[in-house]
């Protein structure tokens, strides 16, 4: 039980790895197989932002005075959340809507062509 | 952090996903995806990644739900049962994704205990970002100076790839104007009898002010959560959220297809620009304490934070112009005649 | 006015800076788009060029990006090998340019100004995946490459789309493998450098995480490469994209892969822990046999021109990845010389299938009856790149492939050289069967005297006939100058301890 617990995180994200990555194989509906993309990539993301997380640390912005002189004082790593995964999962979400949108766009001109987004009607079409 | 709260989260995204992969509607699946990426957006800001959790609720949440309906919208919403037929790609996708699964969790055992302190990835080189920010960049959102500088060179090209993804969906869809254009126009004006009173003032209303926050989260972004990702997504809702509860021909108007490229052009090109003039005053590329030397009164650090306002600039004049052309592309199926 | 240190940030940044500017200056004349891009792809080739003599004379070069050091900002690496790769990506995607300076006008008329931009896009892409020093910004490059080639594939003729849309599910699936990947080395090491990460990995090497992270890695990458059992989706895309994009991205995506599958095996975990402690190496050359017969065989079965060279694309991928996994000096040697005559090769036969669908409007077999009558220029490069695809000495698939049987007796792994021997074969059945058609045409006299009718002379047009005549003299030239390029750039790049 505490092994389970102690990573849950990391347990969730492969279920939700698992039910993206099933989607976007078994499933006969192209959007289907879109969702199932973004699920897969959000999964990734959970992963990557569960390593940033740190116990007794507050959000990634160092606790600064307003005005023009922000003095640096000495700041402690431990205080703060790892930022790098941070930076990366920015990088990743962005990567994964410019991958949906021409997943979509795709689809669009799929359907435009053979009037379904049933993956057997449209190889039936090709045949 | 507090598990418990984590754990209902968790839990809800699992059956969100179960959901969003089997309703036989398409229309409510892209809303119940809407749904799972918002509590993705709590998730994560219960585990302290504000910046991440910003972008998932306007990229995620927001853009992506935008797309997925314009798409249901043009194409259809029912999913056809394909019962017998398919046991055998059923079988590959089961043994697809056991396969993976089990893979990744024979290596959940050698992780470090979850939000451990001590973690390798806490300690190696974190650290270094976490107490030299200030010193280095003047920029207390550490986010934002790793992003921008430690790693810009990732930025940038995640930029293009927002770029790339705006062309290839004009590449895909967009249609010549010759043959269906008069067509076409007929269908607007019949359109056009739809009309709401209340949706179009309010969001007349609205739009002003959601500009004016695109640019304080733009502006704001080295101090609080936000950025120039955040911003332009922010900055190119607002656009269509006019097209939405106006017409497509009212933004068209606004904003053609051809200054709505180019904006996404300049962006990425004042990046990259950017860097280049670095590398031309003589540092490395994306180098911008150098930038002292042509900006008056900053020295090298203020240069690095000078520098990553006028990049993050960019990203949100690129961001918010390829927002709005995919979504004008998707929703008119690349005609630009009328949106949903 | 820039140094010559800059050079190998410009060999990456050109190409971005230059589809901007294309992309801006198209919209107000399109005929602008092919002067710029050819311009900067020449100036990208010729900073490889520099870089490749600088790494030749003054051994590996780091460029930090940002002006930070290695493990907390990004550094470009360039060393011997990918010295090497850039060369040929550079001048792959030049002379591609310029074979399809007609063929897209052909094809896409309306597309220039997005074909030119996009393709600019793809360059930059895979130079930057090759030059990069860092696991995670690989994955961004990774992207870029494959956003702008779904976008390239989609736009040929009408089964494109659904098999664009293929590629689109099965390269993410690669790519975020890959991600995951690099997740477990970072979760276990805190690092995202690849020379951090080498030097930290050592210590960990009991972890599973590490051996996950490996297994997701290779399998990212050889979704990517497609490689056997993920093959599927390349012989469509690359069959039905147009032409001009298909003579970019045929020879270029998996010779890529191929690289990073060798750069993270050697440059990120280590030949000890792959062949030693896993001791995978007995696992994956069986694979690379199936893989190339399999390749072979189905190439055989094939009707059509394109579809036929797909499938011995996947039958070369076999083969360099089963040099890569030898576990010895000789077939390494083999697999990365591989990458450069490969690379070449599969060029040249694209941009001959491509002046023939240029020509003849056909891709098939029966296009290429007498075409040694009608396109004499094309069919003669047509026989020196199917040689080298056989590998008929002196052009380089001969020595390559004679490094990696000598690779395999070393180690003794018969089935690997079975299989290339077999390949070899089935290469030579089907291209002289080609040269029957092209030479006799189809049908041999059936009773009576045969005469083959009238056929005037129609070549292609200049702008693809250069850079055909270019590629197929650098097969002669690659060939004879093998000891050269082995002894100068790729016994340099070996992993100490292989």
């Amino acid at each position: 039980m505490e092994y389970i617990l102690a990573k849950y995180n990391y347990w969730i994200y492969i279920l939700l790895m698992m039910i993206g990555l099933y989607a976007m194989i078994a499933k006969n509906n192209l959007v289907k197989k879109v969702i199932g993309m973004s699920i897969f990539q959000t999964a990734i993301i959970v992963f990557y932002v569960s390593i940033g997380a740190k116990r007794g640390a507050s959000i990634p912005i160092i606790a600064h005075g307003h005005g023009h002189d922000v003095i640096a004082t000495a700041v402690s790593a431990a205080e703060y959340a790892n930022p790098l995964p941070h930076v990366l999962m920015l990088t990743a979400i962005v990567v994964s809507v410019g991958t949906l949108g021409v997943a979509l766009a795709v689809c669009l001109a799929i359907y435009r062509r053979y009037n379904s987004l049933e993956e057997d009607e449209i190889l039936e079409q090709l045949r | 952090m507090i598990w418990q709260l984590d754990l209902l989260i968790l839990s809800l995204i699992v059956l969100c996903a179960l959901a969003t992969i089997s309703v036989k509607d398409l229309f409510s699946a892209a809303i119940i995806f809407g749904a799972y990426s918002f509590l993705m957006c709590l998730l994560w800001t219960e585990m302290g990644a504000v910046d991440v959790a910003f972008t998932e609720a306007s990229v995620g949440a927001g853009v992506s739900t935008v797309l997925f309906v314009a798409a249901v919208f043009r194409t259809t919403r029912k999913v056809k049962d394909r019962g017998v037929k398919r046991y055998w790609t059923k079988g590959v996708g089961l043994l697809a994704a056991t396969s993976v699964g089990g893979v990744l969790i024979a290596a959940v055992g050698d992780f470090p205990g979850f939000a451990d302190p001590l973690s390798p990835a806490s300690t190696h080189l974190s650290p270094y970002f976490i107490t030299n920010t200030l010193t280095d960049t003047a920029v207390p959102n550490i986010v934002t100076s790793v992003l921008a500088d430690y790693r810009g060179y990732d930025t940038m090209f995640e930029t293009a790839v927002i770029f790339a993804a705006g062309l290839a969906v004009i590449a895909i869809l967009r249609r010549s104007k010759t043959g269906v254009q008069h067509e076409s126009r007929e269908k607007v004006i019949l359109s056009e009898g739809y009309e709401d009173t209340i949706i179009r003032l309010v969001a007349r209303k609205m739009v002003p002010f959601m500009q004016l926050f695109a640019l304080y989260v733009l502006a704001h972004g080295h101090h609080s959560p936000g950025g120039g990702f955040q911003g332009g997504v922010i900055l190119g809702a607002s656009f269509i959220l006019i097209a939405i509860s106006y017409d497509m021909k009212m933004l068209l108007g606004r904003m053609s297809e051809k200054w709505n490229v180019l904006l996404g052009n300049i962006g990425v090109l004042v990046y990259a620009g950017i860097g280049f003039v670095c590398l031309l005053l003589g540092a490395n590329f994306l180098d911008y304490s150098i930038l002292h030397r042509i900006l008056p009164a900053t020295d090298e650090i203020m240069a690095r934070s000078h520098g990553m306002l006028g990049i993050e600039t960019g990203v949100a004049i690129a961001v918010s112009a390829i927002v709005v052309s995919l979504y004008v592309n998707i929703a008119s199926q690349g005609k630009h005649d009328k949106g949903l | 006015m820039i140094a010559s240190e800059q050079a190998v940030a410009l060999m990456v940044v050109l190409p971005l800076l230059s589809a901007l500017v294309i992309n801006m200056a198209g919209w107000f004349d399109r005929r602008l788009c092919f002067p710029i891009a050819l311009f900067a792809l020449l100036g990208s080739c010729c900073s490889a060029f520099i870089t490749v003599s600088r790494v030749i004379k003054s051994g590996v070069i780091h460029y930090r990006l940002g002006g930070w050091a290695p493990p907390m900002g990004i550094e470009y690496v360039v060393d011997h090998l990918n010295a090497l790769v850039l060369v040929i990506i550079f001048v792959v995607s030049l002379l591609a340019l310029l074979f399809s300076y007609k063929s897209i006008q052909v094809e896409l008329p309306e597309k220039i100004l997005q074909f030119y931009t996009l393709y600019l896009l793809l360059v930059a892409g895979l130079a930057g995946m090759t030059i990069t020093g860092d696991a995670f910004n690989l994955y961004v490059l990774m992207e870029i490459s494959a956003l702008t080639s779904y976008a390239l594939i989609a736009l040929g003729d009408k089964r494109a789309l659904v098999a664009s849309f293929n590629y689109i599910i099965l390269g993410t699936i690669g790519a975020s493998l890959y991600l995951l990947g690099v997740g477990h080395l970072y979760i276990m090491t805190g690092s995202l450098n690849m020379a951090d990460l080498q030097t930290i990995l050592p210590a960990l090497l009991d972890a599973r995480a590490i051996a996950v992270a490996f297994v997701l890695v290779m399998g990212g990458v050889w979704v990517k490469m497609a490689f056997f059992p993920m093959h599927g989706w390349l012989p469509n895309a690359y069959s039905y994209a147009p032409s001009s994009t298909s003579c970019l991205v045929a020879p270029l995506m998996t010779k890529v892969s191929v690289y990073i599958m060798i750069r993270m095996m050697f440059s990120v975990f280590n030949p000890n822990y792959i062949f030693v402690y896993l001791d995978w190496g007995r696992l994956v050359v069986p694979l690379a046999t199936v893989a190339i017969i399999f390749g072979s065989i189905s190439a055989l079965a094939q009707k059509d021109l394109r579809k036929m060279l797909t499938y011995i694309i996947v039958a070369e991928v076999g083969y360099m990845v089963g040099g890569a996994w030898l576990a010895n000096v000789t077939g390494l040697t083999g697999a990365i010389y591989h990458i450069l005559a490969d690379a070449m090769m599969t060029l040249c036969l694209f941009m001959v299938v491509g002046a023939i669908i240029y020509k003849l409007k056909d891709s098939s077999m029966d296009s290429m009856e007498f075409i040694f009558r009608r396109m004499p220029v094309t069919s003669v490069v047509f026989v020196i790149g199917a040689f080298a695809m056989i590998g008929i000495p002196p052009t380089c698939g001969f020595f390559s492939k004679w490094y990696l049987i000598s690779g395999a007796i070393e180690t003794s792994q018969w089935h690997y050289i079975f299989a290339l021997l077999f390949s070899s074969l089935v290469n030579a059945f089907v291209f002289f069967r080609l040269f029957e058609i092209g030479f006799f045409g189809k049908k041999p006299a059936d009773g009576h005297d045969h005469h083959a009718p009238e056929i005037a002379v129609s070549e292609a047009p200049v702008t693809m006939l250069v850079p055909m005549v270019l590629t197929a003299l650098s097969l002669i030239a690659i060939g004879i100058y093998t000891n050269e390029i082995v002894t100068v750039l790729i016994t340099k790049t070996l992993p100490v301890g292989l």
